[in-house]
């Protein structure tokens, strides 16, 4: 579904990304690890195209997204979670998830969708005229990602979705992710939290200093010398 | 739904007993304040939703009440009917905001502030030049000269441009006005086209700029052209806003009732301190009340129900 051919991008004159290839299939869990600064929210916003790669190119369903704007990105089936949720904190929780169904795919089945996020999130239907800003930092990820849904994604894009939340906040948050994909939904997936990342996702891909240096299953990415030593912090058997 | 009946119902009240004012007194004073509130209005409304909803602070607002009066009075003058000048101004206005929308709207914040005025004065000193004489009506247009209709096409626009601000907060259009604002990227990542939504606020903003320089080349008997392509328009809808409350529908009515008032009154109590007085005043109530006066009436409410709810405690 998602291809990512050796897409090189930059800060200017500073190059982030070398070569960076990997594939989503459809409705699996993919999630892209590593450490600070390696390039992984780097690699999401060119995905999701807030950057532009100088060499390379990104497949969505066959189709090179080229100079393509975020928004209309957004209108065939990609949607972004961003990191620290990137809410609109003086709106309603209400306006926000209206906001997601901005596309004219997501205003089509607006009720619809708004039903399936409740569902997801109760906790959401009792806040809907709460000024997003005034939001837990649990409800707020909860937002994010009900408006993420709104705009009916086909694949939907986690900038770090255990960031700020606690050990059992984040068990929830990736439970619900599960639930998502189990609906049908593709995703991919960046994140610190590396075992939990494994846990979920069905293949992984790990990336160092701007590249691409590993990548597999994810659950015997788990029982990886260089992963269990780098990032779990566990020696090896 | 009730409290959009509600809104409907008090504001149709207002615009009926506003509509009785020139039956009720033959002081051309106050009709002449009305007027000029008015104009305020539409003025600082049309800016308003291009600034307060859209989040573009445009420094060039004169440039379409200016190119509005302008078409308006030399068609009108010109023999043509005034309904149809009067669009016409409207539309010039919208056709240059178009045009120069597409380079301006890319910049962003100061730049776009700066870019506006730097537009606007350029147009000003331009039919300044072209045109240095006093637009004086025909003597005949004189001799027929009624205030009556022309407080009444006022306050039909304000109207209109109070509705229609209205029924854009409250639509689609209005949610993707307010994301932008709020965070251009986030808006673009919820699948808003920003640009888009920045050039049809500039359309409907210039539009009703356009109208009310249209209705002030119709009201006023004798200016020099270039009066309306000054910044004091620009300015004088800046104030307006914020001072009544940027970004909502209220803010700018109660504003240019506020401003129009006190300030002929301060012009006839002090004349000589008149201008300092009022900048004095807008300082403190930017300062006290960033929201603006809008901002002191849900405080007050606030404050009152706080007490209700203490008495009922003791």
């Amino acid at each position: 579904m998602l291809e990512i051919e050796r897409i090189n991008v930059s800060y200017g004159d500073l190059q982030v990304l070398w070569d960076v290839f990997f594939e989503v299939k459809k409705e699996e869990i993919v999630a892209l690890i590593g450490p600070n600064s390696a390039g992984k929210t780097t690699t999401l916003k060119t995905v999701s195209g807030l950057l532009r790669p100088f060499a390379g190119e990104i497949r969505f369903e066959g189709l090179a997204m080229g100079n393509m704007p975020i928004h209309k990105r957004v209108e065939m089936g990609i949607s972004l979670v961003p990191e620290g949720r990137g809410l609109f904190p003086g709106m309603s929780t209400l306006e926000n998830l209206e906001l997601g169904a901005f596309t004219a795919k997501g205003r089509n089945c607006k009720e619809e969708t708004l039903e399936q996020v409740y569902q997801l999130f109760p906790i959401l239907k009792k806040r809907k005229k709460q000024a997003a800003g005034t939001l837990s930092g649990g409800e707020q990820q909860m937002l994010a990602i009900g408006r993420g849904l709104m705009s009916k994604p086909k694949l939907l894009l986690f900038d770090e979705p255990s960031w700020g939340l606690s050990p059992l906040l984040s068990k929830v948050i990736y439970e619900v992710i599960g639930e998502i994909n189990h609906s049908g939904v593709t995703i991919l997936l960046i994140e610190q939290n590396v075992r939990m990342a494994l846990q979920l996702a069905k293949r992984a891909y790990v990336i160092e200093n701007g590249r691409i240096v590993k990548h597999g299953d994810g659950r015997n990415m788990l029982n990886d010398q260089h992963i269990r030593e780098v990032y779990l912090g566990t020696e090896s058997v | 739904m009730s409290s959009h009946r509600k809104n409907i119902f008090l504001g149709l009240g207002i615009a009926i007993l506003l509509a009785l004012v020139p039956l009720l007194t033959k002081r051309n004073d106050i009709i002449n304040i009305m007027v000029l509130i008015f104009l305020y209005i539409c003025l600082a409304q049309s800016w308003n939703i291009l600034a307060g909803y859209t989040g573009q602070v445009s420094l060039g607002h004169a440039a379409f009440f200016g190119l509005g009066a302008i078409t308006t009075r030399i068609l009108w003058v010109g023999g043509y009917p005034f309904l149809m000048a009067f669009t016409t101004g409207g539309l010039v206005a919208v056709v240059f905001a178009l045009i120069v929308g597409h380079p301006a709207l890319r910049l962003r914040g100061i730049y776009f502030a700066i870019g506006t005025l730097g537009l606007a004065q350029i147009l000003k000193i331009t039919v300044g030049n072209i045109l240095p004489t006093v637009a004086d009506l025909p003597g005949d247009y004189i001799a027929t000269y009624n205030l009556i209709p022309r407080y009444y096409l006022f306050l039909i626009l304000a109207v209109i441009m109070v509705v229609v601000v209205y029924l854009v907060g409250h639509s689609k259009l209005g949610l993707g006005m307010v994301a932008v604002r709020e965070d251009e990227e986030a808006a673009e990542a919820s699948g808003v086209n920003p640009f888009r939504q920045k050039m049809i606020s500039l359309a409907i903003s210039s539009f009703f700029a356009g109208l009310a320089g249209g209705a002030f080349a119709f009201y006023q008997v004798s200016y020099y052209h270039d009066l309306p392509f000054s910044p004091t328009w620009t300015f004088d809808a800046l104030l307006i806003t914020f001072v009544g409350g940027v970004g909502t529908i209220v803010g700018p009515i109660i504003g240019a009732f506020f401003y129009a008032i006190f300030r002929e009154f301060f012009a006839r109590a002090f004349p000589e301190l008149h201008v300092f007085i009022f900048g004095t005043l807008f300082i403190l109530v930017v300062l006290l009340l960033p929201g603006g006066l809008v901002e002191a009436v849900s405080r007050i409410r606030r404050l009152i129900r706080a007490k209700k709810t203490d008495t009922g405690f003791s």
